[in-house]
């Protein structure tokens, strides 16, 4: 059990110091995907096999898919001009992250298990997916049912901003709809009097 | 098996890395992932802590957690998304219109 945790928390470190070090986009993605297996592993080894599940699923899965997409879609793998906006801006959230992280270790060797561990992990009944889905669906109702609306607008929201304009009716110029960078001179928006009228004979002309 | 001291080290050094992320990186896409390393740290930490006081709550919270975190990065992809359509870049110095 030792041997786990000690294997998949190194991991996991070194997939976030891959995250954060990577020049590529591609690669931290990868180094994510590392520290989320990883994480995934180490819920199994607290007693939450459906949380494990769910991790490898829905973080390494879907998640990590769009943010791979959108890196694609993007092209933003070349790296950045590196430009500090702050002078030793790097060195400084080294130094502030080292000494996070220590306080974090710190307080964390403070705490107390409230009960025994062997005990609190049978409590827990495995954390299956039954376990859960009681918990969810007695005491966490509300926070559920509001969670499935959040999903919803989201869906909607994600579907709205990265829609390109409807293409407009004839005669509007639909300058939007061509790419970017495009030169804007060679569009010539149709003048006003040609749009075809019914005249009072009941003939359309032009 | 192993202390819950441990496990709330491990989630201490991966936000601190976390954090180390978003201060450092300036394309927008790479501060989405550090602010996932961080959302990941902090749901190690809930669960730990679940099995300390063998209370599914905490894992019913991570669940939570994991579903707004999949909606969040859905809406923040579509803004870098449409961001980069109109400005070209998704470099989060460039985009500094709200500075005031």
């Amino acid at each position: 059990m030792m041997l786990a945790f000690i294997l998949l928390g190194a991991l996991a470190i070194v997939g976030g110091v891959i995250t954060i070090a990577a020049r590529n986009a591609v690669h931290a993605s990868l180094g994510l995907v590392g520290t989320l297996l990883c994480v995934a592993g180490l819920f199994a080894t607290l007693n939450a096999s459906f949380l494990a599940a769910t991790q490898v699923i829905v973080y390494a899965g879907a998640v990590m898919v769009l943010f791979l997409f959108v890196i694609m879609l993007l092209n933003a793998n070349q790296p950045v001009t590196e430009r500090d906006p702050v002078p030793y801006v790097r060195e400084l959230a080294g130094i502030g992250g080292t000494l996070l992280a220590g306080a974090f270790v710190v307080l964390a060797f403070t705490f107390k298990d409230p009960r025994p561990l062997a005990e609190g992990a049978e409590a827990l009944r495995g954390g299956s997916a039954l376990v859960m889905g009681e918990t969810l669906l007695t005491r966490f109702l509300l926070p559920f049912e509001a969670v499935s609306i959040l999903l919803l607008v989201a869906i909607v929201g994600a579907v709205a901003l990265v829609q390109r304009p409807a293409a407009q009716p004839d005669g509007v110029p639909d300058e939007l709809e061509e790419p970017l960078g495009a030169p804007r001179e060679e569009r010539v928006a149709a003048p006003r009097g040609a749009a075809p009228a019914l005249m009072s004979d009941g003939e359309v002309r032009a | 098996m192993v202390p819950t001291t441990f496990y709330l080290g491990l989630s201490g050094i991966l936000f601190a890395l976390g954090m180390i992320g978003v201060l450092t990186r300036r394309t927008a896409i790479m501060v989405f992932l550090s602010v996932e390393l961080m959302l990941n740290a902090a749901n190690l930490a809930l669960v730990a802590f679940a099995r300390s006081w063998g209370d599914p709550t905490g894992q019913t919270a991570v669940f939570i957690v994991m579903t707004l975190a999949a909606a969040e990065v859905a809406i923040g992809l579509a803004i870098i998304v449409a961001i980069f359509r109109k400005r070209e870049t998704t470099n989060v110095d460039d985009l500094a219109a709200l500075k005031g």
